[in-house]
């Protein structure tokens, strides 16, 4: 297994070489199956990092052990100086800094679009509602969906509710996206408009982590591309090495396959 | 691509096919669309028709309403000393204000709501009619049995307060609502203690309909928070709780009403420390209903919170939202959402169950109407089918009304469509 942290080091992106995520030898068990085997991965500021990977590999289950929605077994986790640990307060530190996207959306259907998106800034970081909602309208401009803001998700397409999500998470102005397979549940059609509005968001300098079966949106946006399997990081390049000569046979099984 | 032009393709209508059903053709579909079928019409149209002349006769023509007209008073309070019936005309017009002022509020929410969604707020006529029949229909009944020109006046002064507070309720600013809504409930506390304190009335004299809709609606109102508590507590993260919570609902799901009325009359005033004043009987009774109902509240609950699917909880932490408003703002809302069919048929239930306390010998509404037969005028003559049609249509009214608001509230929020 290559070492992932080594290639981390070899390209700072962004130019600032400052670490905004730090994964440290993480283990991860549902019972008796290991879901992460020893994952080490640095995210640079401002660095647009894909992972990918066949499914079961632990892709979802790294990026959700990030925010704690899951918890992990072994090793240290670090987010902008702030570790991942059993203490309340500091993974509510976390998770302010740290917006997150679903692969089922998960806009909360009893609220309009507005609502969602002013939630969770009127109540985690006490903005008043105005100033908020005038907040929630520029997201919702960025994007592209100011015309939708009183309606209720369920009246949205698929490629809408997820750029109402972004926008939800936006609004907690993260230091940190992190995406579980935003297109997975889209239909052809839609995802270029989600992948349109994250590649905006990387080029304005957003750290992201995204988990994506969008081979040419990793191709195209990405720093460095992460490539799992078995719960293990197997290799760590730059799209282009990654994708025209990678090193490991299991990496070149798995683009064989997708490609 | 999107060009004015005549789309490809085979030429269509604009408009959908028309589908005209005659009345002749609907008969024929739905009422005789074979042998069998038309003679089992014919056959419940007969019985349909004898049903419907037989209760008409009995109304209109054998019916002998006087026992009603007689005992119009001991129906809506029963033994109320009826000294003292001012205080319940003063309570009744303050709690009219308390509810209709709340009633306007939340109308003027309704409309500004659905003006900020694009959609028009206007109430139809048709639906203000739906809405106020059975109240209309009971105030007629009313209307019909009583005999003096005083209950009346007071009857249209009440329905003059609750029309004004229901335009003032309307009209109230934005910021003046919060405030409104907790003046309404003090306005409902003073209006309770204006009745029993201050030599007024004991509860355990109270009867008849006063009697009813104050254990229905006070448990009500205590047992749903109670319930949602216990619901949350029972999924709590702390063994103590989640135990507690789950040995106090089975419990209460466990044993019949009637055990714990009889419990609540006759044993529950040895277990209150020496010294402490035995709450009456009313008050036993109604702590009784509180605790049967919030354990059925609080499974109920617990279904709905249950239905939320697991990803609505994730982005809500993902979020930052602490536990706490987790639950409050995206959890619950939808969960109670889910369960209003099953709330409202807890309530109810709970409302016919209140007929239980005849046993604990209360005269709420239905003991009330079969006391009335055994008095002098009335003894022997078989008066109960007149007083049990009587009270039937008051618990009907009831019933149907929670029934229908319950409908209305499910489509303002959209339960299954959104």
């Amino acid at each position: 297994m290559q070492d992932g942290t080594l290639t981390g080091k070899a390209r700072s992106p962004g130019g600032t070489g400052k670490v905004m995520i730090e994964l440290h030898r993480v283990e991860k068990w549902f019972d008796d199956f290991q879901a992460l085997k020893a994952v080490d991965l640095q995210v640079g500021f401002r660095e647009t990092v894909v992972v990918c990977g066949p499914s079961g590999s632990g892709k979802s289950t790294l990026i959700r052990c990030i925010n704690r929605l899951e918890e992990h077994d072994r090793g240290r986790i670090v987010v902008d100086g702030t570790p991942v640990s059993d203490d309340l307060r500091d993974i509510q530190e976390i998770r302010r800094e740290t917006g997150m996207v679903f692969q089922s959306f998960n806009l909360f259907p009893h609220l309009t679009i507005l609502e969602n998106i002013t939630l969770a800034p009127m109540h985690v970081r006490h903005r008043p509602r105005k100033e908020a909602a005038a907040h929630a309208m520029e997201l919702l401009e960025r994007v592209q969906i100011p015309d939708q803001a009183n309606k209720y998700p369920g009246q949205l397409s698929g490629g809408q509710q997820q750029r109402a999500a972004i926008a939800r998470a936006l609004a907690m102005e993260p230091k940190v996206m992190l995406f579980d397979e935003p297109t997975s549940a889209l239909d052809p059609e839609m995802i270029k408009e989600v992948l349109d509005v994250m590649e905006e968001l990387a080029e304005s300098g957003m750290t992201m982590i995204c988990v994506t079966h969008e081979m040419g949106f990793a191709r195209h946006v990405a720093d460095r591309v992460v490539f799992m399997a078995e719960g293990s990081i197997v290799e760590v390049n730059t799209p282009e090495a990654l994708f025209t000569d990678p090193q490991e046979e299991r990496t070149k099984l798995f683009l064989s396959q997708i490609l | 691509m999107a060009a004015p032009s005549a789309p490809p393709g085979p030429e269509t209508a604009a408009t959908p096919p028309e589908r005209r059903v005659t009345p002749a053709r609907w008969l024929r579909e739905n009422l005789f669309s074979s042998p069998s079928n038309s003679l089992l019409t014919l056959i419940t149209g007969l019985l349909l028709a004898w049903a419907l002349v037989s209760f008409g006769r009995f109304l209109l023509i054998t019916g002998r309403w006087d026992i009603i007209e007689v005992n119009l008073t001991n129906f809506m309070v029963g033994g109320f000393p009826r000294g003292q019936l001012a205080r319940l005309w003063v309570a009744m017009a303050m709690m009219t204000i308390a509810v209709t002022i709340s009633a306007g509020i939340t109308s003027a929410t309704a409309a500004e709501a659905a003006i900020a969604a694009d959609r028009d707020p206007s109430v139809t006529v048709r639906e203000r009619v739906q809405r106020a029949g059975p109240p209309l229909v009971l105030l007629f009944v009313m209307i019909v049995f009583v005999r003096t020109w005083l209950p009346l006046a007071l009857l249209a002064g009440v329905l003059v307060l609750g029309v004004g507070g229901f335009r003032v309720g309307r009209r109230l600013p934005a910021r003046w609502r919060g405030r409104a809504g907790i003046g309404a409930v003090l306005l409902i506390v003073v209006a309770l203690t204006a009745i029993s304190s201050f030599g007024g009335v004991s509860r355990d004299a109270w009867g008849g309909l006063l009697l009813t809709v104050y254990y229905t609606v006070g448990s009500l109102l205590l047992a749903f928070p109670i319930g949602v508590a216990l619901a949350l507590g029972r999924r709590s993260s702390l063994p103590v709780v989640r135990a507690g919570c789950g040995i106090f609902i089975e419990f209460f799901r466990g044993s019949p009403l009637i055990a714990l009325l009889f419990v609540g009359w006759l044993i529950l005033p040895f277990f209150l420390p020496v010294g402490f004043p035995t709450p009456d009987l009313v008050t036993r009774a109604l702590i009784i209903f509180v605790l049967f109902t919030s354990a059925y509240v609080a499974e109920i609950v617990r279904g709905g919170l249950q239905s939320i699917p697991r990803g609505q909880l994730e982005a809500a932490q993902a979020l930052g939202l602490s536990p706490w408003k987790q639950t409050r703002l995206v959890i619950l809302p939808q969960a109670l959402r889910n369960v209003i069919p099953a709330l409202v048929g807890q309530a109810i239930s709970l409302y016919k169950d209140t007929t239980l306390v005849l046993i604990i010998g209360q005269i709420e509404l239905l003991a009330v109407a079969q006391n009335v037969t055994q008095q002098e005028a009335f003894i022997g003559q078989g008066y109960i089918a007149e007083t049990l049609v009587f009270v039937s249509l008051i618990y009907w009214v009831g019933s149907y009304w929670m029934s229908r608001e319950s409908q209305r509230l499910e489509a303002r929020l959209g339960v299954g469509t959104r």
